[in-house]
């Protein structure tokens, strides 16, 4: 009798147990064990990031719609984000008013060039301060931190008045010629990341191929840099884009002749408004006309490298991780 | 005797050819510092004590000592406002972005599905933060939090808040979200950075009952202190080209003034960069304040 009543509670003990851990493994996957790794954590994380991210991204969806809609569209206090109709006209003014071909193309020389220059003499300064042995070694790594640091505005005056009696005002050697020196934009830092980068590879290669009696050329051109492909891609892409982007030292280097899209975009509404004679403020520097081919504009000159980073978005992201910047 | 000096000419030829090679992988850097870098830092410096005439011979010095500067500051006083104001204006924008980015990359550091494309997401405006383009945006007025206008703040700052005051937190309230453009390389310094505060840890103090919350101030925040002394500095310098700043188009528009002058331009940019150097020393000052006494500083 007592050994049956014993068996009982042992048995409803066991069931009490086993429904007790079903639902604490209910709760653990809701609300997870370490309160971060919940269903009910996760998607408040995911809903928070979406409001977050959906008002970070909504100057560029404003700039979508707005260069896809008509004037009487833009008027219109009812239509909101997106047009009744996608109107395509103002791409065609934009394209018309930027001149877009050829200043794609200066840009791109800039971009190209300048990131490839710098991606090489980066590479090479920085396989220097992480490998090779010469007395001076820390003070050239403390003048390559202040060369970061040094505002662009405290080098502009006398750098323009180097480029202007050398006359590459206006040429596109303003901004290639540093980058072959290592001077680019931003290239101290493509400098820290490759030397980064090259302190975390292991030194047994090198001995190796030291012993096997290659100079440090070969082993630099044949060995180092093959290995750094993953570094060289994130510098060329951040340098790319940089320059691509870059307005201000432009604005001041160069102003006819030879043009970036980023400076094309100011003299737009000028060309706009040369082309149609009526035009009417509605203040606060909104104007229904030539609002929507300006966006289209701002959005050509972003197309190209949004199509690099859809591409190469990856990289990007990784980049600073992978490169161990950090650490 | 003579082997033995030999010998050590031998070593030190060897020794030499040694650094020949490292001081050749620097030679363009050097050569480019020297020619982009220290020669027009020294002449800037040079042009800001000076009258600088520009004519048929060439460049024309007058010695003006601190002229410029008593000009700049003293007679014709507009430009330390204007710096002062954007002083005012980075002092808030650092810590803008620095929370945000921090709190951003704590989100996105947790594992969700879709944690790729949010972080693609928040590292898009790197990508196209072209000057002119975010200028026509803040125009448009794209820029502006929804709520500013919603709840009407400006009229709850103006009755808190000196004239001066409100209007600078509306014009940065009236440009927030371009101004959180500038976080995307914050956010992934700092996604790396979670990385290097070992998983163990967490597990040893939650064995030992620690709440989530006391593991993040006792733990996560202390580890990130270097990064966010590392995001601070980064967040200066990305500010230089930041298209708000007025600094780079007053010294532009000065430089080819007729009254004023190279000189004038150059001692203008030495203000502005004197200015960024104590707030850069400040901000080393206080990262090393915060992180001294542990073993991981940077």
């Amino acid at each position: 009798m007592k050994l049956v009543e014993a068996y009982k509670q042992v048995k409803l003990d066991i069931t009490e147990t086993l429904a007790n851990r079903r639902t604490q493994k209910l709760r653990a996957l809701v609300f997870g064990q370490n309160v971060k790794d919940g269903i009910i954590a996760k998607l408040f994380i995911i809903s928070l990031l979406t409001v977050i991210g959906f008002l970070y991204v909504k100057p560029i969806l404003y700039m979508i719609s707005t260069s896809l809609k008509s004037v009487a569209d833009m008027i219109d206090p009812i239509v909101g984000l997106i047009p009744r109709e996608l109107y395509f006209n103002n791409y065609k003014d934009a394209w018309k008013g930027l001149s877009y071909p050829e200043a794609f193309l200066d840009t791109m020389t800039i971009a190209l060039f300048g990131s490839i220059f710098q991606v090489f003499t980066c590479a090479l300064t920085g396989y220097a301060l992480a490998r090779l042995k010469f007395p001076g070694k820390n003070l050239f790594f403390f003048l390559i931190l202040v060369a970061f640091l040094i505002p662009p505005q405290l080098t502009l005056v006398p750098l323009y008045m180097i480029y202007s009696e050398l006359g590459w005002i206006n040429t596109p050697f303003v901004f290639l010629v540093p980058a072959i020196f290592g001077q680019g934009l931003r290239g101290a830092l493509f400098i820290i990341i490759f030397r980064q980068f090259f302190i975390s590879q292991p030194k047994a290669l090198e001995e190796a191929a030291k012993i096997d009696g290659a100079s440090v050329f070969r082993l630099f051109f044949r060995i180092m840099m093959p290995l750094a492909g993953g570094a060289c891609l994130v510098v060329f892409l951040f340098s790319f884009v940089w320059y691509w982007n870059m307005s201000y030292e432009a604005a001041l280097f160069l102003s006819k002749d030879f043009t970036p899209l980023s400076l094309r975009l100011s003299s737009l509404q000028m060309e706009l408004m040369g082309n149609k004679a009526v035009s009417f403020s509605a203040g606060l520097g909104q104007d229904p006309i030539s609002e929507g081919p300006k966006m289209a504009g701002a959005f050509l000159i972003i197309f190209p490298p949004l199509i690099i980073y859809l591409i190469a978005q990856r990289w990007f992201t990784e980049g600073i991780e992978r490169t161990g910047l950090v650490e | 005797m003579i082997g033995k000096t030999s010998r050590r000419k031998q070593i030190l030829m060897f020794r030499w050819k040694e650094y020949g090679l490292g001081y050749l992988f620097m030679l363009p850097w050097i050569l480019g510092f020297i020619a982009f870098v220290a020669f027009p830092v020294g002449w800037s410096l040079w042009n800001s004590f000076n009258r600088v005439y520009i004519t048929s011979e060439g460049f024309q010095y007058t010695w003006v000592g601190l002229g410029n500067f008593k000009r700049m500051l003293i007679e014709n006083n507009a430009y330390p406002i204007i710096l002062l104001t954007y002083l005012q204006e980075v002092l808030l924008i650092i810590p803008l972005i620095l929370i945000f980015s921090f709190f951003v990359s704590l989100l996105l550091n947790e594992k969700f599905p879709g944690r790729g494309w949010m972080r693609a997401l928040f590292f898009l405006p790197v990508i196209f933060a072209t000057g002119q383009v975010i200028m026509e945006l803040f125009v448009q007025g794209a820029g502006e939090l929804p709520f500013v206008s919603q709840y009407n703040l400006d009229v709850i700052l103006r009755q808190y808040f000196s004239a001066g005051t409100s209007d600078m937190l509306l014009g940065i309230l009236s440009k927030a979200v371009i101004i959180l453009w500038y976080s995307g390389v914050q956010i992934l310094i700092f996604i790396a950075g979670f990385q290097t505060i070992s998983k163990s840890v967490y597990e040893a103090v939650r064995v030992d009952g620690a709440s989530p919350w006391e593991s993040f101030w006792k733990i996560t925040f202390p580890g990130m202190l270097p990064f966010m002394g590392l995001n601070a500095i980064y967040t200066i310098v990305d500010l230089f080209t930041f298209p708000f700043n007025p600094v780079m188009e007053i010294v532009r528009n000065n430089m080819f003034s007729p009254t004023t002058g190279y000189g004038y331009a150059s001692a203008m940019a030495w203000l502005y960069f004197l200015i960024i150097l104590v707030l850069l020393g400040i901000t080393l000052w206080l990262t090393y304040r915060a992180t001294k006494g542990r073993g991981d500083v940077r």
